[in-house]
């Protein structure tokens, strides 16, 4: 009864939002407040309602009732309750309900905080949300169903995939999809604004915290699954430019850009038309992302679905969503009115250089990930973009926008001094310089590129702080006013500068953790030792082990510095019983920000086995970068202030370099 | 009937989320676009004041915002006042009052009648494990004693329940092993014994193995009268072709056994098919009264036709229609008696053509050949 | 500067950038992307010595050896040709006798196709896909469809 009860919800779900695509939105256009008024109690509604169909399968996993088909083939009754928890989204089917119920948690929570929206753009909003909604339900229903039954069931399971079991694996999906899902608002927004041929104010305003939401969660979420293919898959590496990846990737970097302009737009009121194109494009790399995902053209572990069926019927929805949105945009932007001027160097003219950049990049990632497919398509070659394609476009459009990024903040509105700017950030650009140097003198002219590297993470992270410093006039009014100042500045201007202080971090680790790494890859016997930067891993031996649904082989090394104990690690490789499925777990030791790393290969029948060492400097930062800034975005969210940004008074430039208007 | 209540419930939740908005009578302050844009720019005003008074903002900047700020609040203005106001229509209202109260439920009812499954209960693991015995089928409680004796392998009185259910579930390996448990948990028994071997047997074709006859030997070691185990040992005999001694267990076995008992008449088979057929008959299985009658009358060679005959009808019959994996295994093993191998090999190699793309029938044909010495292709 | 000049300057910049991403890719496409070949084409072909190509099919069965220092050398074939392939590094868990397997590296001059990368993916069923196709272009393929569940 219960399951049926969860089905017949999803089911009434959908109807209501078939309903929702229609009222409010006639409202909208007609005017009518009580058609309007629809929306937002149906939004909650809504959630409810896929809530309690989520909540039913959630239970019949955790119950083990093999009736319903998706439990039946994703889960066993052995399986530790966390994955009974875990395993919901771990298969075609309930992820992509944990998809939808995160799609209309957005709705409803437009819904409840939307008060303060005109009814009529809030109406047309979440009648956009409430077409997304019905389009991806029909999915579910048409092609997914997680709840169909089974009359006769076995009485068990056919257990979740071993890889899927995995703490990292349960958290990544969830945050990745709020990151992906979350962008349908800002899209739906456009969408609406489009719709009502009226971009104001009030639509910059909200677009942004929606936006800055999605956005560090898709951040926290590309890390966390850049963390677990790094200590999983055993090669030692944090990202593979797989198709999967980057399918992730590219809505983050088209959102970092939304997030970028909607600022222009939200203070300045420029760029409107920009702004809604870069919101549709967002979310049609999420989509596209779930197609490429989801419909078996990528063949990876993340593709659960192979029916043909379920992709011809995502493409329909992707092709229906972005061409009618695109259409919607060709025929409405003309008509928006645009918005203030700026002189090219301002901070609007860095912020437009900064969507530049990343729209590159964005096409570059595009096409490195599609090219093969559209190739082997049409002309049946195969080919692979791998790391070097990337590694040749990403890289040379990164690295002027990271020089660039200290700028932006200390530049003003309208009409920027460059020179000015450049004053104010002496300080970092010495550090840098510095850095540069040092590492030079550490590791001499055998790599060139990675000082710079080096010198130009410590240029954007000391960039960030010299921002905030000179912004509070810390050292013309003393420390203690200072202090005063720094604690009393908007939440926005320390996303900024912790968000920018972020990617320095990051990039930081991506620089050092690529370029200096050290590597062994060996055949070692009981007794060997292998020295690398100065530790000694000695190999003591192999033996198996019996865990709770597999057996592993595992190495036991003790670590020593200078014949003195450091620590022992047991790096293993394991196969899962029930599908006889091999994985590797590696053995890491982390060494302040750095990280010892090792994997095992092979065994060689003697006690020996391959082994590989690896040490990592700085690796850390890479993932903590991104917690930064994702910091940084929650910082700029809980600022609720409104925002307006004016030029300074041409008149005082030469004098006051330093006030900007705060955010 | 409270699953139709629930529903039913949730349906009026859905609709009167649409209705009470629809027909709530109070009028909304025009809070149009218009106006919110207007409040956002004075909104925009005062922060600005404030942000002037804590000194983040020098006058200057704070002067030329707020010059910014009113410009748009004064275009926002210009453009607002010629908005029309807004108004409800009747037959809007109607239309969509009928939408919520028609269409939704017709909508969902209808597609949830295509892809539910309204009749269907739930079944979590547990209840189905721990409902009354007598609602459960065989299926359920023999996976409620696994269970259990997974937890509690050294259970001996849990092996010997669950051997004889799977026995008559035909699965007599499954059987036998679980005899073999208990056995060695609580020591040999002469009735487990028995069963043991029969089930070990059944499990081999009816060929009585080296294992199961060690099992029957116990038994009648352990009680000297037990007639299945004899029984059993009497067959073992006549299947390796120790005719004497087989017809020798057969009389002893028979010697003041109660006529009425159902293995008499098998015994009473078994003793004439020794003293006048071949043990090929009881390898073919299935010979009527009257032809093993007829057999006992013909000379030897005539009876050697015969048997040929029914092999090679067989035969005939298998090649042209196919049969059980049962039927194979009876035609390999009437070749192997009658010497001749390489039409067993023969017959082999074509049983596991047809079961090709079947592993549990091939399997079954393989285990039956291998007993009997041959290797499948 | 004018209303004019402005945005000359905007729509010139953002020519640039475009301009620029737009060579780098092109570039890039024309160097950096791999071809994936089957041990036929490379026998049949003449693959130029140096040319970083994908070699795609099943490990053959037997062909594996070890040496020390976790070199291993093997053969892959597509049932009609096979490579002889070193490799210096741990293999993926996956990699197997009989199994699909992936190579990225180039060709000797001794015809011996070295290896920097091996894949052979997460799924006990999964056959990559490439070598789906050359196992079917040969005859070899039976089985449903190559892909992880």
């Amino acid at each position: 009864m219960l399951v049926e009860f969860g089905h017949y919800a999803l089911v009434l779900a959908f109807a209501l939002t078939l309903v929702q695509s229609v009222l409010p939105l006639w409202g909208a256009l007609s005017g009518d407040q009580r058609l309007m008024a629809v929306a937002p109690p149906a939004s909650v509604t809504i959630f409810m309602l896929v809530l309690a169909s989520f909540t039913v399968l959630t239970i019949a996993y955790v119950t083990s009732d093999f009736s319903v088909l998706n439990v039946l083939e994703n889960s066993h009754s052995a399986k530790p309750m966390l994955y009974k928890f875990t395993g919901v989204w771990g298969n075609h089917e309930g992820s992509m309900l944990l998809w939808v119920l995160i799609l209309v948690f957005f709705g409803a929570l437009v819904g409840i905080f939307g008060r303060n929206l005109p009814a009529d753009l809030r109406a047309a909003t979440l009648a956009v949300q409430a077409w997304v909604s019905a389009g991806f339900l029909l999915f579910l229903l048409a092609t997914s169903n997680p709840f169909e039954r089974v009359l006769n069931p076995p009485l068990e399971g056919a257990d979740l995939n071993p890889i899927l079991q995995d703490i990292g694996l349960a958290i990544h999906p969830p945050l990745l999809y709020v990151g992906y899902v979350g962008f349908s608002i800002t899209f739906s927004f456009a969408v609406a604004a489009l719709i009502l041929g009226r971009l104001d104010a009030a639509w910059a305003r909200w677009v942004r915290p929606w936006t800055l939401l999605a956005w560090s969660f898709l951040t926290l979420g590309i890390a966390m699954g850049s963390y677990w293919a790094y200590y999983e898959l055993g090669w030692g590496g944090w990202w593979f430019w797989d198709p999967v990846e980057n399918a992730s990737f590219m809505p983050w970097l088209a959102g970092t850009a939304l997030l970028h302009s909607a600022i222009v737009m939200e203070k300045r009121e420029a760029l409107k038309v920009w702004t809604v194109l870069l919101a549709i494009f967002t979310f049609s790399l999420s989509l596209l992302g779930t197609f490429l995902v989801r419909s078996g053209v990528l063949t990876s572990v993340h593709a659960f679905a192979t029916d043909p069926a379920r992709g011809v019927f995502i493409l329909a929805l992707l092709c229906i969503f972005i061409g009618g949105s695109l259409s919607l945009y060709a025929w409405r932007a003309p008509m928006l009115k645009q918005g203030g001027l700026f002189a090219p160097i301002s901070r609007e003219g860095g912020l437009v250089l900064n969507n530049l950049f990343l729209t590159a990049a964005t096409a570059a990632v595009f096409v490195g990930t599609l090219y093969p497919l559209v190739l082997d398509a049409i002309t049946g070659e195969k080919i692979s973009v791998g790391a070097p394609f990337f590694n040749l476009t990403f890289g040379p459009l990164m690295i002027p926008l990271l020089i660039a990024v200290p700028f932006g903040p200390v530049l003003s509105w309208k009409r920027g001094d460059l020179l000015a700017a450049t004053q104010r950030l002496y300080a970092a650009l010495g550090l840098a310089l510095l850095m540069t140097l040092f590492t030079f003198w550490l590791w001499g002219m055998e790599k060139v590129l990675a000082p710079l590297g080096v010198g130009l993470a410590v240029w954007v992270m000391a960039g960030a702080i010299a921002e905030i410093v000179t912004r509070v006039k810390f050292f013309e009014i003393g420390a203690k006013r200072g202090f005063a100042r720094l604690l009393g500045l908007p939440g926005s201007a320390w996303g900024t500068t912790i968000a920018h202080f972020g990617i320095g971090v990051t990039v930081l680790g991506i620089v050092t953790a690529s370029a200096f790494q050290e590597e062994r890859i060996t055949t070692m016997r009981p007794g060997d030792t292998v020295n690398l930067v100065g530790y000694e891993v000695t190999f003591d031996g192999a033996a198996p082990r019996q865990g709770p649904n597999y057996t592993e082989e595992v190495g036991h090394f003790t670590i020593r510095k200078a014949g003195a104990y450091v620590t022992e690690l047991d790096p293993s490789k394991r196969v899962y019983t029930a599908r006889q499925m091999p994985t590797t777990e590696a053995g890491i030791h982390t060494i302040g920000f750095s990280q010892l790393y090792l994997s095992l290969g092979e065994s060689r029948g003697d006690g020996a086995v391959d082994v590989r060492v690896y040490f990592k400097p700085l690796i850390t930062l890479i993932w903590i970068g991104s917690v930064i800034m994702a910091l940084g975005a929650a910082f700029s969210m809980a600022d609720r202030r409104l925002r307006i940004g004016a030029p300074k008074p041409a008149a005082k430039r030469k004098v006051a370099p330093a006030a900007v208007p705060a955010e | 009937m409270v699953f139709w209540i629930l529903i039913a419930v949730m349906t009026g939740v859905a609709a009167l989320s649409v209705l009470v908005p629809l027909s709530r009578t109070k009028r909304f302050p025009a809070a149009s676009a218009a106006n919110a844009d207007e409040e956002v720019y004075r909104d925009q005003l005062a922060a600005i004041d404030s942000e002037l008074e804590r000194g983040l903002i020098d006058p200057g900047a704070a002067e030329a915002a707020r010059t910014e700020v009113a410009r748009r609040l004064l275009a926002a203005h210009d453009k607002n006042s010629g908005t029309p106001e807004a108004r409800s229509e009747g037959a809007r209202l109607k239309l969509a009052q009928a939408l919520a109260l028609l269409a939704l439920p017709v909508m969902a009812l209808g597609i949830y009648f295509t892809l539910g499954a309204p009749d269907v209960p739930d079944q979590p693991l547990t209840t189905r494990l721990n409902a009354p015995a007598e609602e459960q089928s065989v299926d359920i409680l023999v996976a409620r004693v696994e269970r259990h004796l997974a937890d509690n392998p050294e259970d001996g009185q849990g092996w010997s329940v669950i051997a004889p259910v799977y026995l008559t579930l035909g699965q007599p390996q499954a059987s036998a092993r679980a005899y073999a448990n208990a056995i060695r948990i609580l020591g040999p028994r002469p009735d487990w014994l028995t069963d043991m071997g029969e089930a070990m047997t059944m499990a081999n074709q009816g060929l009585v193995s080296a294992d199961a006859r060690q099992a029957f030997e116990q038994a009648v070691e352990m009680e000297p009268d037990a007639v299945k185990p004899r029984f059993f040992l009497a067959i073992a005999l006549g299947q390796e072709g120790k005719k004497d001694s087989a017809i020798k267990a057969w009389e002893a076995l028979l010697e003041g056994a109660d006529e009425t008992e159902a293995w008499v008449q098998a015994a009473r088979q078994q003793l004439a098919e020794l003293n006048g057929g071949s043990p090929l008959v009881a390898a073919l299985g299935g010979p009527s009264t009257e032809d093993i009658a007829a057999a006992q009358d013909m000379d030897a060679a005539d009876r050697q036709q015969m048997i040929s005959g029914m092999v090679s009808g067989l035969a005939e019959r298998l090649e042209a229609d196919g049969g059980s994996p049962e039927e194979w295994n009876r035609l390999i093993r009437a070749y192997m008696v009658l010497g001749e191998k390489q039409k067993a090999e023969t017959a082999l190699a074509d049983a596991q053509a047809a079961y090709a793309d079947k592993p549990e029938q091939l399997s079954l044909i393989k285990d039956a050949a291998s007993q009997l010495g041959l290797t499948g292709s | 500067m004018t209303r004019k000049q402005r945005r000359l300057t905007l729509i010139g910049s953002a020519g640039a950038v475009l301009a620029v991403a737009l060579g780098l890719i092109l570039f890039a496409l024309n160097d950096q992307i791999v071809f994936f070949q089957s041990p036929t084409d490379i026998t049949q072909s003449t693959v130029p010595t140096g040319q970083r190509i994908r070699l795609g099919g099943l490990v053959e069965e037997g062909s594996v050896i070890r040496s020390d220092n976790a070199e291993v050398s093997f053969r892959v074939t597509d049932m009609a040709n096979a490579v002889a392939v070193t490799y210096k590094g741990i293999l993926p868990d996956l990699f197997r006798e009989g199994q699909g397997v992936v190579t990225e590296g180039v060709i000797g001059s001794d015809g011996v196709f070295v290896a920097d990368s091996v894949l052979a993916k997460h799924d006990e069923n999964y056959v990559p896909k490439e070598v789906a196709e050359a196992l079917k272009a040969q005859g070899h393929w039976q089985g449903g469809e190559g892909e992880a569940q």
